[in-house]
């Protein structure tokens, strides 16, 4: 199994539209890979069908088995991060190894207060 | 609680697989082969009919398969007629059809693209009832099948048995409907 990590610039994981979203991305590979891509990209969970949106993306071609590579993404106006009880809108940042699939998340938030936008108030309690 | 924390949020939920109930895996394999690759998923809503579908697709790919896919809801029971006819002009013996929803579609219908699909390398199909294609397994869910994936997807925080017991009833056996009433019932916490 493949080692793979993201690391975000001052380990910041909230921001405000338009802002620049940057760290690094390291990986140990157990296998000889085509490529792998930095994603910037959001997606909604709840109850209904998921929805995907790739907003930028950062490729690196026949990747070296151990290396380590500096991303940097300017995110985009909308849409918000924001939870509900039905659905939520993550945004995340995603290291994907092809082809062999193998992934590593770090989720952020995307809001004008650069807090995760919540529509019921009592959702701010912890779960 | 967010609709990102609820266990029951349909990506949680896609994450649990088929879990063949009387049979093994290896079992239903050679079944399938012993029908030449042209058989029915049959099983009420809610009891694994297009889980087990998608789950067959590796292995179908490691036997040198292309899987190739036909899917008909209830919202959307009927296919374009080019779209049709370029999919089933473009199937070779490489190839086996898997076929979600087949008995939605009417009777003279499906028996052309029985006969259309006749030199693909299979089809497979879900349907509520059984005689479309000789059966290779009917689905079907158990209380203790519910209780398993509950806990699996709940983990410490599942309820007792014996509500979810209840809950099966309340919904007839169909699982995937009872884990929407568990979304529910978590997302009002």
């Amino acid at each position: 199994m493949s080692v793979l990590q993201i690391t975000l610039h001052d380990n910041r994981t909230e921001f405000l539209p338009g802002e620049t979203v940057e760290g690094r991305v390291s990986w140990q590979l157990a296998q000889p890979a085509k490529s792998v891509e930095v994603r910037l990209f959001w997606f909604t969970r709840g109850k209904g069908t998921t929805d995907v949106e790739v907003a930028a993306t950062a490729r690196f071609d026949r990747p070296a088995p151990s290396d380590q590579q500096p991303f940097r993404f300017t995110l985009p106006k909308a849409p918000y991060s924001f939870s509900g009880k039905l659905i939520s809108l993550v945004w995340a940042i995603e290291l994907v190894v092809e082809p062999s699939g193998e992934t590593e998340r770090v989720e952020i938030v995307l809001s004008p207060t650069g807090r995760e936008i919540l529509l019921y108030p009592d959702l701010a309690s912890p779960a | 609680m967010k609709a990102r924390d609820n266990p029951f949020s349909t990506d949680c939920v896609l994450h649990i697989r088929y879990r063949p109930l009387g049979i093994t895996w290896p079992e239903l394999l050679e079944r399938l082969k012993a029908l030449a690759y042209r058989a029915a998923i049959v099983g009420p809503d809610g009891s694994g009919k297009t889980t087990l579908l998608e789950d067959l697709e590796p292995h179908f790919r490691a036997l040198g398969f292309t899987p190739k896919w036909l899917r008909l809801t209830e919202e959307d029971p009927t296919f374009r007629r080019e779209f049709l006819r370029r999919f089933l002009a473009g199937l070779n013996p490489r190839d086996v059809v898997l076929f979600d929803g087949a008995d939605l579609m009417g009777g003279w219908s499906w028996a052309r693209l029985k006969r259309q699909t006749a030199h693909a390398g299979g089809l497979i199909i879900t349907s509520h009832r059984a005689g479309l294609l000789p059966t290779l397994i009917e689905c079907r869910t158990t209380p203790q099948l519910l209780g398993e994936i509950v806990a699996q997807l709940a983990g410490d925080d599942a309820p007792p048995q014996e509500f979810i017991f209840q809950l099966y009833d309340k919904h007839m056996g169909n699982i995937r409907e009872t884990l929407r009433h568990m979304y529910d019932l978590w997302a009002h916490r």
